[in-house]
């Protein structure tokens, strides 16, 4: 009696544990703002995100940029499906004790071109949370530095650095592009010089609204 | 005197003669006295708990209670004392846009659910320049600017978002743990 009552209950319980909190998420509101043939694609790339311990919420936003800029159902839901897939590569790089915020720089350091080897190496090169030196990586690379030339670069400074130096250097690098030098010439060349200034870089900075 | 004694213990001495329907008649009478099976398990169970009871210790055992007990005090305190996990912190950041045609600008973002509405820009000093202060936690962000409900810009003085899949310009704001972006 008490076998057969588990054999029917427990698979119950688990299905309205598993349920619940999709059923939560299409009834999200924010959600409303897609239209009627995309909404219920993108709650159910969610429902499996969530389903696989992924971040859901940069998948809502991704979508909701979308429908804010006017772009089309189809177009959105290979948005989002494609940073799930990055969210969940960059899990498998970084491990299950990455932050949502780390897989989310994980993933736009993926999208740039990074390899997941190169994400699993600054796990274990740095310490500290690895938002800031995944979103130089990402930055870098889109300021036309090659991949490898960041990812050589970040991964030499990540050990040591702070991440108010990790962005020094990223401006550094996007300067001199900007000057006129070759992104890769620029970044080996900041690097060089933010790894020299790091240990007497140690001031307590001003407590001011920060700037992008 | 012996003779009062010897006449109490003759009588005493007689069989008694007992009723054979005595037996048959208190067991009908127990029967009908009320029974406890009315009583709920609560009831029980108060009644229980009620009862009093008396326990043995010795001195030994005592001191082993004590020193039980006092682990115990010594563990909770420690645990509330031990360190809280890291509470996300968020940090004020000023977005600027020169816009000096514009008559209405909004910021919008991952922060804001890209909401055009939430979040709108001032106009200061200058007529051209347009700041807003949002707070953010640690995280990457994507943002644009939204300028007279039609037209969007990214932020010149941040990176571009490589990996937008909309077109649009966007920009990226990185806040570390240390807020710097």
């Amino acid at each position: 009696m008490t076998r057969a009552l588990m054999r029917t209950t427990l698979p119950l319980l688990a299905a309205l544990l598993v349920a619940a909190p999709a059923a939560a998420q299409q009834g999200d509101p924010r959600l409303e703002r897609l239209d009627a043939a995309t909404r219920p694609v993108v709650a159910a790339l969610i429902d499996s995100a969530r389903t696989a311990s992924l971040p859901t919420e940069p998948l809502l936003q991704r979508a909701l940029e979308g429908a804010t800029k006017g772009a089309a159902g189809d177009v959105i839901v290979a948005a989002v499906r494609r940073l799930a897939v990055d969210l969940g590569r960059a899990r498998e790089a970084l491990g299950s004790t990455a932050s949502p915020a780390e897989l989310g720089a994980g993933a736009a350091a993926l999208r740039a071109g990074a390899s997941q080897a190169t994400l699993a190496e600054l796990r274990h090169a740095r310490r500290e949370p690895l938002i800031v030196p995944l979103a130089v990586l990402a930055d870098l690379v889109a300021s036309g530095v090659p991949v490898d030339s960041a990812a050589a670069a970040v991964l030499s400074l990540a050990g040591r650095a702070r991440d108010a130096d990790l962005v020094e250097f990223r401006r550094a690098v996007e300067r001199d592009i900007a000057l006129g030098a070759p992104p890769a010439a620029a970044t080996a060349a900041a690097a060089t010089a933010t790894a020299q200034s790091v240990d007497v870089n140690a001031g307590a900075r001003p407590q001011r609204p920060g700037r992008p | 005197m012996d003779d009062v004694i010897e006449r109490i213990a003759r009588h005493l001495r007689r069989p008694v003669q007992v009723d054979p329907a005595l037996d048959g008649r208190v067991m009908r009478e127990i029967s009908a006295l009320p029974t406890p099976g009315g009583v709920t398990m609560v009831g029980k169970a108060w009644r229980w708990l009620r009862r009093p009871r008396q326990f043995t210790l010795t001195p030994l055992g005592g001191l082993a209670a004590a020193a039980a007990l006092a682990v115990a005090v010594f563990l909770y305190r420690t645990d509330a004392t031990s360190p809280a996990p890291p509470q996300v912190v968020s940090r004020a950041f000023q977005f600027v846009l020169v816009a000096p045609r514009a008559v209405h600008v909004s910021l919008v973002g991952d922060f804001n659910d890209w909401d055009a509405t939430r979040t709108p820009m001032r106009q200061t000093g200058s007529n051209a320049l347009w700041t807003v202060v949002v707070p953010l936690e640690p995280g990457r962000y994507h943002y644009a600017f939204f300028v007279d409900g039609s037209r969007w810009l990214a932020d010149p003085s941040a990176p571009v978002a490589r990996d937008d899949d909309y077109g649009a310009p966007s920009s990226v704001l990185t806040v570390g743990g240390g807020g710097d972006s």
